[in-house]
């Protein structure tokens, strides 16, 4: 190990340093002429919107890619990487937004997996001491012997994190600390990254969204946008508003107008419904509530709460167990999901790739996804695929899909891309029940921006919409009702105008507030 | 009685040494069918090379050394190449059924060698076997290395970015486990039935790659399991000695293909997935792109 390079660093000594950066790939420049500092016991943000290059900067400064030009110097010194491992000597820890643990083992041998201290044979209980002084040190609470995949999405960070510290990290790179977080455990985890800055650790959070966060913690930020540099700050002297400025380029709406649309009649009746998950196991526990036309409904919770349970059974893709779902006055509970969309009901899934779309088919057969069994589009089963192209073509200009052209493969679009193709086509059909899970999850500030008109737009053509989300400012600033769930059941419901953040998140996170009405 | 308890033994043996060496790849994630081909190759060549060189050592050493050979030319297609594991292992089984046909064919007949001897009345490989089995548990469960290995077979991008070089690791799994197929298929025709004739092993690899399957992937799961079904299979070679007339020696040898299918039944409900998680390895006959 030489991760004497950065031993006996005292506090605001630089640790890392590059300087211009730049990366090109075939037709874009993702880094160009980068420079970034991070001095120990510092939390320097990073920020930027989807493609702006932070996962570029982010994989040459863990070793992941090497930079056309520029120099990385740890220490004062310059050093190369030619893989993770490297970096990992040279004292630098990463914590992957798509974990990198493997689930079948113990977090003790997650942790240990690779260690050059490891030894030939395993003392686990060794290592579960030292690991142990670590979590104790900064405030991580964890069950050393479970095997991960029994782990929430928070703990599994915290797996991570220890695993980098264990290694003897001194600058740690986190990729989109708090997506899947509930507020509490978000909460615990800026506490942790502070206690670890406390102790002259450098950490640099990637973060793509969720700009509170940034403010509320870091010391100073960089700003990315189509490669370069374009602000370097110190956290106090910013707002949201100019940080997302920097981001996207343009002024950003934050505060949606909650437009109030004239209550219609009620469009989906779901009583008492409850289904398993894929494990087997009871996730939605008999939930009952109602939507009406021109009415935003939103579900408030952490993934692995029963919501996506209840989006499928709703969309037809999953059996209902008990419970009752009712569609503008018939019970569709046993109904196919061809049914389904027959009848007015829209559904964009939260998984854009899987569920969403299909990476090999072009714009034009996803599109088509939902209208082959419309005869207007193919009349006597056979398909009419100039009117679905010219269909698409629409959809294209109008929603501003950033694309070569109708025939490029889905696979090939941005995620903020792909999300505009799924909600366009589905709201092409002017669906009367829209079911909206995780609509804007993992996209950038400028395209959560749009998707969230459209569903403005459309609750205003008096659709009734079901919105599942994670961002509590999001649903907060959406929806006509509110109802965090928790472990397959409603913690409450609550008019969109007396739901308070604070309270809400507690709900969120288990617990049920007495005198509510529900 | 005693007779039939040591010959058990003596063709338990063989599935533990097959059966092993297809755990440690399988642990590393790559899954080879082809051990019929495998153990095919060794037995032939080991009985050639012991019967000229009038020396087991020899017979044994190139037994060990062709499986070896084939697990890197396994390893080569499916590590190297990321080609079909399935595919590739069917190729090496068609291939050692076709290629040890034409090698051995002037040698059909006996060994015409001293036997090796007992010890303690039973087959002296049952004592390397287990051996084999506590030292492959201690290293797959308590040493670094072991971690390695399964943490391959799991989630191989993991394992790479904590340092772990993949295709090493697979390579030594690959081969070793192909040394052991070859040692079993040598020991089946210089020990257990040291007379050779074509294709005489009959289904042995593939009862072998069951018993993986069965084991759940733990080296004493399959110890016991081989001992299970090696007692079958002798059983199915002398069906009078239990219910005698009842079932024919073709029935008595699907059994441990029937029970095979029965524990990947039971490992495979929510029941069992639930309670002890997938005993599968995750990254089972994928293969590794590096990023």
């Amino acid at each position: 190990m030489q991760t004497g390079l950065l031993e006996g660093i005292a506090r605001g000594e630089t640790v890392l340093e590059a300087r211009g950066i730049t990366k090109r790939f075939p037709a874009v420049v993702a880094n160009d002429q980068i420079d970034f500092e991070i001095r120990a016991g510092e939390i320097h943000a990073i920020l930027g919107e989807n493609g702006a290059g932070k996962s570029t900067l982010m994989n040459i400064l863990f070793g992941l890619l090497q930079p056309d030009e520029g120099e990385i110097y740890i220490g004062g010194k310059s050093v190369k990487f030619r893989s993770p491992l490297d970096a990992i000597d040279l004292g630098i820890g990463m914590v992957h937004q798509n974990r990198k643990l493997v689930a079948a083992h113990t977090v003790i041998e997650n942790i240990i997996l690779g260690h050059p201290r490891a030894g030939r044979i395993l003392n686990l209980n060794r290592t579960g001491d030292e690991i142990t002084e670590l979590c104790e040190k900064y405030g991580f609470k964890i069950d050393l012997r479970a095997k991960v995949w029994q782990l929430s999405e928070g703990e599994k960070q915290v797996v991570e994190i220890l695993k980098a510290l264990y290694r003897g990290a001194r600058v740690l790179i986190l990729d989109e600390p708090t997506t899947a977080l509930a507020p509490p455990e978000t909460a615990k985890l800026l506490a942790s990254i502070e206690a670890m800055a406390r102790d002259e650790l450098a950490i640099v959070p990637f973060i793509t969204h969720k700009l509170p966060i940034v403010l509320a913690v870091s010391d100073r930020v960089t700003v990315l946008r189509r490669g370069k540099v374009t602000a370097r700050l110190d956290t106090d002297r910013v707002t949201e508003k100019s940080l997302a400025k920097k981001m996207v380029g343009r002024e950003v709406i934050f505060r949606l107008e909650r437009t109030k649309v004239e209550k219609g009649k009620t469009i989906l009746d779901v009583e008492n419904l409850s289904a398993l998950s894929d494990k087997g196991f009871l996730a939605l526990k008999g939930v009952s509530f109602s939507v009406c036309e021109g009415e935003i409904f939103g579900i408030a919770g952490i993934s692995g709460n029963g919501q996506h349970e209840l989006a499928e059974v709703l969309a037809g893709l999953r059996k209902a167990e008990g419970g009752r779902v009712i569609l503008e006055g018939q019970d569709i509970t046993r109904s196919s999901s061809l049914e389904r969309w027959q009848m007015g009901l829209g559904y964009i899934p939260s998984e854009r790739t899987e569920v969403g779309s299909i990476g090999d088919f072009s714009l034009v057969e996803n599109v088509t996804m939902n209208f082959y069994f419309d005869s207007n589009y193919s009349p006597r089963g056979i398909m009419d695929y100039r009117k679905i192209r010219k269909l698409t073509e629409g959809i294209v200009a109008e929603y501003d899909v950033v694309t070569p052209g109708p025939d490029t493969k889905a696979k090939n679009l941005s995620g903020g891309n792909l999300q505009k193709l799924i909600l366009a086509r589905v709201l092409s059909r002017k669906p009367r029940l829209l079911i909206a899970n995780l609509p804007t999850q993992g996209l950038d500030v400028g395209a959560t921006e749009f998707v969230r008109k459209k569903l403005i737009e459309a609750k205003k053509e008096k659709a009734g919409i079901l919105l599942i989300s994670e961002d509590l400012d999001e649903i907060l600033s959406l929806s006509d009702w509110v109802a965090p769930v928790y472990e397959g059941e409603f913690m409450g419901i609550i008019p969109g105008d007396k739901a308070q953040r604070q309270r809400v998140g507690a709900m969120m996170a288990g617990s049920r507030p007495e005198g509510l009405e529900t | 009685m005693w007779e039939f308890f040591a010959r058990s033994l003596a063709a338990s043996t063989i599935f533990t040494f097959a059966a092993l060496g297809e755990l440690i790849d399988q642990r590393s994630g790559i899954l080879n069918v082809g051990i019929e081909g495998v153990m095919l190759f060794g037995a032939t060549l080991g009985f050639i090379a012991a019967q000229v060189t009038g020396s087991y050592v020899i017979g044994f050493l190139v037994g060990i050394a062709i499986g070896g050979l084939l697990g890197l030319l396994h390893g080569f297609f499916s590590i190297t190449l990321g080609a079909d594991q399935v595919v590739v292992g069917m190729g090496i089984w068609i291939l050692g059924f076709g290629l040890t046909t034409y090698i051995g064919n002037p040698y059909t007949g006996p060994l015409g060698m001293d036997r090796i001897p007992t010890i303690l009345g039973l087959s002296p490989f049952f004592y390397v076997g287990l051996v084999l089995v506590i030292v492959s548990w201690f290293v797959l469960s308590k040493t670094s290395l072991g971690l390695k290995i399964r943490s391959v077979g799991e989630n191989p991008s993991v394992a790479e970015v904590s340092g772990v070089d993949v295709t090493k690791t697979r390579y030594l799994c690959v081969t070793v486990g192909g040394m052991l197929m070859g040692l079993s298929g040598a020991i089946y025709s210089l020990y257990y039935n040291p007379v050779w004739n074509y294709n005489f092993l009959m289904g042995w690899g593939f009862i072998a790659l069951a018993l993986v399957f069965f084991s759940m992937w733990n080296p004493w799961i399959l110890l016991g399991g081989s001992l299970l079904f090696g007692t079958l299979w002798q059983l199915s070679l002398n069906p009078q000695l239990v219910l005698p007339g009842v079932l024919s020696r073709y029935i008595w040898r699907t059994v441990p293909f029937v029970i095979t299918i029965g524990v990947l039944l039971i490992i495979s409900t929510k029941w069992f997935r639930i309670r002890w998680g997938a005993a599968r390895p995750e990254a089972l006959a994928v293969p590794y792109v590096k990023e």
